[in-house]
């Protein structure tokens, strides 16, 4: 029993940084259809910030998450506005333009800082562990759950109750009415880009403790994230959640009773396999289109 | 005059569109006779199976608009089946009649796998890496474009198969030969006519199998399938609204292109004298896409000629590791550059620049003769 519990912990830990990465994916794909295979670079510019940060400066993981956010956020604000801004009528294109730029940034990287790996510490405050329902949790897997939640709040607060979210719900129902009642949409989309390459940042900051911090480390997260997006149905912030901690339970229960790479290929199956019955994902209603 | 110039349904003349196919495979025959060197041989041979598999992805991507990130796994699929075959031929020289394959001793397996055992013979394993990949494909494609699944989806669903299959044949290491792939491989035999990498005779079956898929491809895109193909591309609710099985058609070309990118991958494998999991992999699906685009996706010279010509001037600058570190990142500039500006990459350059001249021509042509002279003469 225990060991189940043991499990379920297991897969809540994996469901939490699959939802860090998977959200500022969901919001850019849901609000400006754009599939941003940059989006693992960006997870990886953070994780780097985080390292420099504390190489240089001396900082700790949790004084310098705010910086790193802003950096990514502005790096992908550059990028949307000169790059993706050109190619609003070209989803398809989104997709080579945003890889090309994920190319350029992993070997920017890998040329300046070269391509052995780097270590993050984790914060001392957070490096010894919790009792939960008599079994002992690091801390540091939940201040992971809790951040990734508390991300998600603050993402479907600033979606739903704030001005620019109201204006991106609006571009995204019909942009050019919504231009008619005065929205930038320039504006609001380079935002909504700056700010889920500023999830993304933080993601791989926050996962950097856990994981060696390498050039091509985002390759590996963004299909994840991607099957995350899928399985939850785009435009459905709600589905993104489940689907991670979904997806999260499933590969740790998996991974226990075989190994990573056969839960890696039986979650993929069983995805393409549910994409045959339910094209818009589990956890959308149908909406016209 | 019309029935002459012009084709009823609207298509460019034929002449037109298969020349640049009859002038490149021609040059890709003449080479060796400028080539005096096996080693460059080779080396070209391996960029032209690399055209093979470019136009594989302009097959599906210009022409389909299904943009497969994965076209590298039917490469790859098709490049194991020949290592396979190849490799079961070494048993008797490395382990003595009735052993295994010596990568299988290594890791202590008592019998040959199921999936092995039809790879002794060779006539199996050539159907096989032209046939499985397309049935994989086919069925990947059923669950894709029956459940009307779109755009960048198809795109995300193929580059995940692909990166899946690729840690499996890594993890399954005691049947696949995990990350060093497999390695030592006999030569090609047909007839009693073997095949050594650096010979004469497999260039010529590479340049054979160029100008085999170039023609096929081109084919199919004259048929009347391939042109509802480039319909539903164009717009795919309007040829539903006709009464055409969508789904069929796309299931159809997106099996097409990955038989043709498993033929590029036997090849490969032949060429290289190994199959690896990086033939398989992100990076080279990646390449592929880079190649189409910069060559032009809709034009198959043009997808062909992209990958050669960039794959072969990144081999040239290869010769220094720092100097190939900086072309990635020209190269992903590049990619970017292309996709903003170019989109129907080089070869949509050459045309509009052919129609500019002509223009010019024609046009201070026409100030002599007339105007009604220079519209029949671009009709």
């Amino acid at each position: 029993m225990d060991q189940f519990f043991e499990q379920i912990i297991t897969g809540l830990s994996i469901g939490s940084i699959l939802l860090l990465v998977a959200l500022g994916l969901s919001i850019i794909y849901g609000s400006m259809g754009i599939i941003n295979l940059a989006h693992g670079e960006f997870v990886m510019l953070g994780a780097y910030t985080a390292w420099l940060f504390q190489t240089y400066f001396g900082l700790g993981l949790l004084a310098s998450l705010v910086p790193i956010f802003i950096a990514v956020a502005v790096i992908g604000w550059i990028i949307e506005r000169l790059v993706l801004s050109l190619l609003h009528n070209r989803p398809l294109d989104t997709i080579l333009a945003t890889w090309g730029v994920g190319i350029m940034l992993q070997q920017g990287i890998r040329l300046m800082f070269g391509s052995e790996l780097r270590y993050v510490q984790m914060p001392p405050s957070l490096s010894d562990s919790v009792d939960v329902f008599g079994l002992s949790v690091s801390s540091y897997r939940m201040f992971l759950f809790i951040v990734a939640i508390a991300l998600f709040a603050a993402t479907w607060f600033l979606m739903n109750r704030t001005t620019i979210g109201m204006k991106l719900r609006a571009i995204m129902q019909d942009r050019s009415v919504a231009a008619s009642f005065g929205i930038n949409s320039r504006r609001v989309y380079g935002l909504t880009f700056g700010y889920g390459a500023g999830l993304a940042g933080l993601a791989g900051a926050l996962v950097s403790p856990l994981k060696s911090v390498s050039p091509d480390m985002g390759t590996g997260y963004v299909i994840d994230a991607f099957m995350v997006v899928v399985l939850g149905g785009v435009q459905s912030l709600g589905g993104t959640v489940a689907s991670a901690f979904i997806l999260g339970e499933l590969s740790g229960g998996i991974a226990f009773l075989q190994n990573d790479t056969v839960a890696k290929a039986l979650v993929l199956i069983a995805i393409v396999v549910l994409i045959r019955f339910r094209p818009e994902g589990l956890f959308t209603t149908r909406v016209r289109a | 005059m019309t029935s002459k110039t012009s084709f009823p349904t609207g298509l460019p003349r034929l002449g037109a569109q298969i020349a640049p196919i009859l002038i490149v495979c021609a040059i890709v025959f003449a080479l060796p006779l400028v080539l005096n060197n096996d080693f460059l041989l080779n080396k070209v041979a391996r960029y032209l199976v690399l055209g093979i598999l470019t136009v594989s992805l302009a097959l599906s991507w210009g022409f389909g608009g299904i943009l497969n990130l994965g076209q590298a796994m039917s490469f790859g699929i098709g490049s194991y089946a020949m290592a396979m075959a190849l490799k079961l031929k070494t048993i008797p020289v490395h382990t003595g009649s009735g052993g295994l394959p010596d990568f299988m001793v290594w890791n202590n397996v008592a019998r040959l796998p199921w999936f092995w055992q039809p790879f002794k013979s060779l006539s199996f394993a050539l159907a096989a890496g032209i046939i499985v990949p397309a049935l994989v494909a086919a069925a990947l494609g059923w669950f894709i474009f029956r459940s009307r699944v779109t755009g960048v989806y198809v795109s995300i669903i193929t580059l995940a198969t692909m990166v899946v299959l690729n840690l499996v044949i890594i993890d399954q290491q005691s049947f696949t030969g995990g990350f060093n792939g497999i390695t030592d491989l006999a030569q090609l035999e047909i007839f009693g006519f073997a095949f050594d990498a650096y010979g004469r005779a497999t260039f010529y079956l590479v340049a054979s199998c160029v100008a085999l898929s170039l023609l096929v491809a081109f084919a199919f895109t004259r048929t009347k399938a391939g042109l509802v193909v480039q319909a539903i591309r164009d717009h795919e609710g309007r040829v539903r609204y006709f009464g055409y099985d969508v789904a069929a058609y796309q299931i159809f070309v997106f099996a097409l292109s990955a038989a043709i990118a498993g033929l590029a991958g036997m090849l490969y494998t032949i060429v290289m004298e190994f199959a690896s999991p990086t033939f398989l992999g992100v990076q080279l699906s990646l390449s592929v896409v880079v190649w189409c685009a910069v060559g032009g996706r809709q034009s198959l010279v043009g997808a062909f000629l992209g990958a050669v010509l960039v794959a072969g001037m990144q081999g040239a600058l290869s010769e220094s590791a720092a100097f190939l570190e900086t072309w990635t990142l020209v190269m992903g500039a590049l990619f970017v550059l292309v996709v903003l500006f170019l989109p129907k990459g080089l070869a949509g350059l050459t045309k509009s620049a052919w129609r500019w001249i002509v223009r010019r021509r024609l046009a201070s042509q026409g100030i002599a003769r007339g105007v009604g002279q220079t519209r029949e003469g671009s009709a």
